[in-house]
């Protein structure tokens, strides 16, 4: 099947509203080369449990589109136009499983030494879209809080070295209620500045009780996760091992399978209304490698994530220790919070979760403005990354991360 | 694969820290290899002749699992490789910039160092690299018996390493693989020793002990592995006890090989630092850590051992790099996905008798320079290989 040939029925199987955005635009669908259109059908077949700015961004670029005149449309088009596809991709069911279509397409473009090619073009592209929408910039800065180090001593490595040339390091922080100032502060934003999925609180394990209380905080945790990732990998091996059974599985076809469980799969519940956050930590589970069996990588790569596709206003990600390390095996087969612990191995790894939060954070729109902070928890270090804090500088002298935060506003 | 992220002048800044990054790459390398002027003010040495030293051997270490700057050679990375930075580099011709423009997995990529192809097969496929092997051009060049070639060979995927698929190089040349995690998991069903504790050292079980290619002539059967490494099952299975990675598992069987056959080609890939993949960062660098303490002791065991003191040459390479941190598409050193160029480029250093110590090569090499490189300091032809010989460490 071409581009050209999609019809509105061709998307029935679509959930509702994606199906009515699909027919809506189906003119610019057809006139998109199938090695774009894929990842935008993605967008689309899951549109009906996306995150409101996802939702914004992917209606801003169909408009920007629809209202290019023929030529700067192909113009834009014909770099992606030019990456020559195998017959077997394009007989692909790209429309019903587009996800599998990327799968294959990845593999093709490794394999045929186009992968470079296509990130470029996908980065001009990508660069051509912002330049030509100008997203409204979010009603306040951004804050993201990172608080590493629960349940884990201080190590030799210095903490918070990578995020330090771009902050101010403070020493000296009295750590009494410092989790509760920081909490209240997350409080006091979500009520000031109510947003659908606009601030979150991210836990590598049981979730603090005052976060629970607060409205509007959209919670996720990994003691709450552990369960469904189990499940994931019961029915991962029960569908190896059907397909063992009549030919081996390929990574593709687990890749596939895997990408296809719903929430519902992983005994997963929830109302309607929340359907977008249990289809997020249902892609949490099944697209991050490790986020399953150590809550270290579930923390990095939950906020990676959530920054990515929900673009908070305010994030709170509280790292915990992980399980110890073990063969594949094991850790695939057991429980994960009934095992013993790394201490100065999760306060490593959340360090350097910490650094990518910062960076990922600074990817989003406004990230000038933006606020971050990361702090050892229980303990007298912290870094503050804000424009009325300098770069670069230590201070030494004592105060409470209250203050901190008052100096970073 | 594409991502929504970025925007201007963000954008800008992340991509002024990565720009940052690639300039000062080859300095902070230089200043780690702490080469003197001099050694290149000097030129390189001239040519060897054609005949090498008899009984030269080569010994090629790679490591999967991939090696950012980051944690290696850069300052801040400096503290993981006390071995490499304090005790080889010293003694070594450093090769800066060393780039693979082929596929990033693990397999493909170890099989294209070897056969100095780009092969493109799928890394997951059970399928021999397409174009012959360094293996094959060294025992039909200088005509030599199976047991003067091994690879030792980390995980699942790379027993097909040892030779191609025939298509393009008689059959009969390749080098026997061993797969020592399963030589273990072997051994322990022959034996009354308890698995247990032992399970760390056996996470790729399904792989054959020793794959022989079909018809590498040779006299090594399945059974008789252990007989002709003079290892007991006992003291093997007891020796595994005392060692904390399979990456240790692999030098130890390393180390009966070079006593027993004294091979003249011995290549070995570890893998430890591949954990990188759980996002574990502390686990990571406990691989290169290890891996950093391992490429000594191998180094340690050519200089102890008669048979390979003062006539050996070692090539130590990791497979490939990691993504960047400012990869937008990438998740930092977790996955080797996106092909940037930090993922792409990694470094070389050889050392041995013939090699200048304590210098460096800055000008950017291919990964397929490897197999030409081989052919040259041991005197075969490797005609369908299209990298070209490293002068510099001729």
């Amino acid at each position: 099947m071409h581009p050209r040939d999609l019809r509105a029925e061709t998307f029935a199987k679509y959930p509702p509203q994606g199906r009515s955005l699909a027919t809506a635009n189906l003119r610019v669908l057809k006139r998109m080369p199938l090695i774009l259109l894929s990842p935008m059908l993605r967008q689309i077949v899951r549109y009906d449990w996306s995150f409101p700015a996802e939702r914004e961004q992917l209606l801003l670029q169909l408009k920007f589109l629809d209202r290019l005149d023929g030529a700067s449309f192909d113009a834009l088009m014909s770099p992606f136009s030019v990456i020559p596809l195998s017959s077997q991709l394009i007989e692909i069911d790209w429309v019903g499983h587009p996800q599998r279509f990327s799968e294959q397409l990845t593999a093709y473009l490794w394999s045929e030494n186009q992968i470079d090619n296509y990130h470029k073009t996908a980065q001009e592209y990508q660069q051509r879209l912002q330049e030509a929408s100008h997203p409204e910039p979010p009603a306040v800065p951004r804050w993201t809080i990172v608080v590493v180090g629960r349940g884990s001593q201080p190590i030799e490595q210095p903490l918070f070295r990578r995020l330090m040339p771009r902050g101010t390091l403070f020493t000296q922080i009295d750590p009494a209620g410092g989790l509760d100032a920081l909490l209240e502060a997350v409080s006091l934003r979500a009520q000031r500045h109510p947003l659908e999925y606009g601030h979150w609180y991210i836990d590598g394990g049981e979730p603090h009780p005052a976060a629970a209380a607060v409205p509007g905080l959209t919670m996720m945790s990994y003691n709450r996760l552990a369960s469904a990732a189990r499940r994931e990998f019961a029915l991962l091996n029960q569908f190896t091992n059907r397909a063992d059974r009549g030919g081996a599985a390929g990574v593709e076809e687990v890749s596939s399978y895997i990408a296809s469980l719903s929430p519902e799969d992983l005994d997963l519940k929830g109302t309607l209304v929340d359907a977008p956050l249990r289809n997020f930590e249902v892609n949490i589970l099944t697209q991050g490698a490790g986020c399953q069996i150590y809550s270290t990588t579930f923390v990095q790569w939950a906020s990676r994530e959530c920054l990515h596709r929900a673009q908070p206003l305010t994030l709170f990600a509280r790292f915990a220790t992980r399980q110890s390390s073990a063969p594949m095996e094991q850790l695939l087969a057991r429980d994960p919070l009934m095992q013993p612990q790394d201490q100065a191995g999760s306060l490593i790894d959340a360090d350097m979760g910490a650094y990518y939060t910062w960076i990922n954070q600074s990817r989003l729109e406004d990230a000038e403005r933006s606020r971050f902070l990361v702090w050892f928890e229980g303990h007298g270090l912290a870094c503050a990354i804000a424009p009325p804090l300098p770069a670069g500088k230590i201070s030494t002298a004592p105060t409470t991360l209250r203050r901190v935060l008052d100096w970073m506003a | 694969m594409m991502s929504s992220y970025s925007g201007s002048t963000r954008t800008e800044c992340l991509q002024q820290i990565a720009q940052q990054r690639a300039i000062t790459r080859r300095s902070f390398l230089r200043s780690a290899a702490m080469a003197g002027t001099a050694s290149r003010l000097f030129g390189f040495a001239p040519l060897r002749a054609a005949a090498l030293p008899r009984g030269q051997k080569t010994v090629v270490l790679t490591f999967g699992g991939g090696a950012r700057d980051e944690e290696t050679f850069a300052p801040e990375g400096q503290e993981n490789i006390p071995h490499l930075m304090n005790e080889l580099i010293p003694q070594a011709t450093f090769c800066t910039q060393v780039v693979n423009r082929g596929i990033l997995g693990h397999y493909v990529a170890t099989a294209s160092l070897a056969t100095g192809a780009y092969e493109q097969f799928d890394n997951f496929a059970d399928v021999a690299p397409k174009n012959p092997t360094v293996f094959e051009y060294f025992r039909k060049g200088l005509g030599r018996p199976a047991n003067d070639v091994w690879v030792i060979a980390p995980s699942n995927g790379f027993n097909r390493i040892g030779q191609s698929d025939g298509t393009r190089f008689p059959p009969g040349f390749g080098a026997q693989v061993i797969l020592p995690k399963h030589l273990l998991a072997s051994a322990l069903s022959k034996t009354a020793t308890s698995s247990a504790g032992l399970d760390f050292l056996l996470q790729d079980n399904y792989e054959d002990p020793l794959f022989t290619p079909p018809a590498v002539q040779n006299n090594v059967k399945l059974s008789r592995l252990m007989e002709i490494l003079h290892l007991s099952v006992d003291d093997f299975t007891h020796h595994a006890k005392t060692l904390s990675s399979a990456d240790e598992l692999s030098v130890y069987v390393m180390r009966q090989l070079m006593r027993q056959f004294a091979p003249s080609l011995l290549w070995i890939t570890l893998h430890d630092m591949d954990i990188a993949h759980s996002g574990a960062y502390s686990l990571y660098l406990e691989g290169i850590r290890r891996t950093d303490r391992l490429c000594a002791e191998i180094w340690q065991m050519i200089e102890n051992d008669p048979e390979y003191k003062g006539r050996t040459t070692i090539l130590i390479l990791p497979d490939f790099g990691r993504d960047s941190d400012f990869s937008a598409s990438g998740n930092g050193f977790q996955h080797h996905r996106t092909g940037d160029p930090l993922s792409r480029t990694t470094w070389m250093m050889a050392l041995g008798p013939n090699i200048r110590q304590n210098r460096t090569v800055d000008r950017p090499l291919d990964s397929l320079d490897l197999v030409a490189t081989l052919g040259a300091m041991m005197n075969f032809a490797t005609p369908l290989a299209k990298g070209k010989p490293i002068v510099e460490v001729l």
